[in-house]
């Protein structure tokens, strides 16, 4: 299993255009800086003007805008690298080479899943300790307490290891196409779904009760909007209870509650149990 | 026995594959598994080295039921499609395959491998700039890379020239000479007349004849005589003995199942008083039985 945990990082490294995303990740922070920067050392009266609390809420707003991008970046590059995972080598027939050895199939398929976990969560902590390190940079006025950004990284890596056990279960069963469609898709549902949630803070009663219905049912489909949610929750929530939660598409009014989380551990365990059992019992 | 199966049955849906083989392979035989295309042979070998389930039926390898770990220790297996990881170089990939089987300080190994396929000089290129008979022979490297008792290949010249065919005769060879024992799919007959002990022909998924090769040919040995001053009393009698008997550019032609029997023959034409001038007995190729054989069975469907 490790083997393939091994060659997997490697195949990554070599094959899947290592440096192009490096290099296009550089120009993101490069652009998200530079807004950052303008943003934060406007002398504009009227900015100025405003009341501290104010500019922390705008601030913070920036924040959040660019770990959900950063976040947003990352679906998709785990949609583009691991949708093959496993029916890439089974279209190809790499497979078979591979698996008339004494290797069980469930390793094959976990060993690929962990090899994957690993650079996405290196990528992922990279990309959300530079967002971060730009806002301190350029005096944020958001205060960053260490324990807070570690949990929030938590969260922040534990949201596309949650896509990447949709994502390889779904290879281990489905063609590669199919799987590229279904992850794609459930991501997008997932993200509407936050959305109509938050807006729910918005309306009184029943379309509240009911917006956060459909929010609880997409995250039941797929976590990762919730995740990112309480991300946002854990980053901003000072340990005086004083909360700097932003209002709107970005921010995390509704947080998720306890059982979201049991789900969500029940959410990877049973996809990769399922995507390895479907997967053993097939024909190559 | 090294490899048994028992009605053994792969089908998709009820279609394809192949149906109720029965097999046994003794170790150390080059078996030969010979059929057109779309007969069920790669069908059946997937299933033997655990790719594919069989839909019914049993299969052993060393004693082990096929699909089980210990079954597919001591096997190599060069797939029909042979495809590899093509981003790595050739010694790369043969390294990556040994650490799949966990065997150590490998490079000793990988040389010895590279070398018996003619691959040195090309390890450090990358696969994916390997020619087709190139991937080929590094499949057959890694297929032999743990030293498996038994080997199942796949068509393992179909990318290949003339020269690499003879070099893939010799390695076959080799591998019988320590005692290896090797199931050779092919639907190259002159291939399998060459080098298999035993072969099994299948057609549309059913194994339709099976045995020693000497044995299966020797079924059908063709002879022509010259002969003068016989009766019709002396065709009956050949003809209790022989089947196809006929004139043929004023030769007397017939086949003898066994071989035995021509002996006998010449002994009733002598005796019958008749002139015998000239007799010659013919072994037929396997192509002679093949296309007979998998002739008839096409008759049949
Ligand atoms: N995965 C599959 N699904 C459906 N039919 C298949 C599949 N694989 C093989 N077959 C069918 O089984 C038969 C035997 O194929 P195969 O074993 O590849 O033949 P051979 O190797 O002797 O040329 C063919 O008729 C083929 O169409
Ligand atoms: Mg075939």
């Amino acid at each position: 299993m490790l083997t393939i945990t091994k060659y997997t990082i490697k195949e990554m490294i070599k094959k899947r255009a290592f440096l192009l995303i490096a290099i296009l990740t550089v120009g993101y922070l490069f652009i998200y800086g530079y807004g950052l920067s303008l943003a934060f050392h406007n002398n504009n009266q009227v900015i100025n003007n405003t009341p501290n609390i104010a500019k922390i809420l705008l601030e913070s707003q920036l924040l959040s805008a660019g770990l959900y991008f950063s976040n947003f970046i990352i679906a998709f590059l785990i949609v583009l690298t691991s949708v093959g995972a496993v029916s890439g080598d089974v279209e190809s027939g790499a497979i078979y080479a591979l698996l008339y050895k004494p290797l069980k199939r469930h390793e094959y398929v976990l060993g690929k899943f962990i090899g994957l976990s690993i650079i996405i969560t290196v990528y992922s902590t990279l990309l959300f300790l530079s967002v971060i390190g730009l806002n301190i940079a350029f005096g944020t006025k958001v205060y960053l307490g260490l324990g807070n950004v570690f949990r929030a990284l938590f969260f922040f890596d534990l949201g596309p290891v949650v896509l990447l056990s949709l994502v390889v279960a779904s290879s281990s069963i489905m063609s590669t196409v199919n799987t590229g469609v279904l992850a794609v898709m459930t991501y997008g549902i997932a993200m509407i779904g936050g959305i109509l949630e938050q807006m729910g803070s918005f309306f009184t009663d029943a379309t509240s009760q009911g917006l956060s219905n459909v929010g609880i049912i997409t995250s039941l489909i797929l976590p990762t909007d919730v995740i990112f949610r309480k991300m946002n929750a854990e980053l901003l929530t000072q340990n005086t209870g004083l909360s700097f939660l932003a209002q709107g598409p970005f921010g995390g009014t509704s947080q998720p509650s306890p059982a979201m989380f049991v789900y969500i551990a029940f959410y990877i365990c049973f996809l990769l149990y399922y995507g390895t059992r479907k997967f053993e019992k097939r024909d190559l | 026995m090294i490899l048994e199966t028992q009605n053994l049955t792969k089908q998709f849906n009820g279609k394809g594959g192949f149906k109720d083989v029965n097999i046994s392979i003794d170790s150390g035989m080059v078996f030969g598994f010979l059929g057109p295309n779309g007969a069920g042979k790669s069908t059946f070998v997937k299933t033997m080295v655990g790719l594919l389930y069989p839909t019914s039926g049993f299969a052993w390898i060393n004693g082990f039921p096929i699909g089980t770990i210990e079954s597919k220790r001591k096997i190599g297996f060069l797939p029909e499609n042979f495809k590899y990881y093509d981003w790595m170089t050739g010694k790369e990939l043969m390294k990556f395959h040994a650490e799949l089987y966990k065997i150590k300080n490998s490079d000793k190994k990988i040389e010895k491998f590279l070398d018996l396929v003619k691959l040195k000089g090309h390890e450090n290129k990358k696969v994916k700039n390997y020619s087709k008979g190139m991937q080929q022979r590094i499949g057959l490297a890694i297929a032999l890379l743990n030293d498996p008792e038994v080997i199942f290949l796949d068509e393992p010249t179909s990318a290949l020239d003339p020269v690499g065919r003879i070099d893939v005769r010799e390695i076959i060879k080799r591998l019988k000479d320590d005692g290896k024992t090797v199931f050779l799919n092919s639907h190259l007959l002159s291939e399998i007349e060459m080098i298999c002990d035993e072969v099994a022909i299948i057609n549309h998924g059913h194994v339709i004849a099976e045995g020693k090769l000497k044995n299966l040919l020797s079924k059908n040995t063709y002879v022509e005589m010259v002969i003068s001053d016989y009766n019709s009393e002396l065709i009956e009698k050949i003809s209790k003995l022989a089947y196809d008997v006929a004139f043929k550019d004023g030769k007397l032609t017939f086949k003898v199942k066994d071989k035995d029997s021509i002996p006998e023959i010449a002994k009733i034409v002598v005796d019958s008083g008749a002139k015998l001038y000239q007799l010659d007995s013919k072994t037929s190729s396997l192509e002679d039985l093949f296309i007979n054989i998998v002739g008839k069975d096409e008759d049949v469907c």
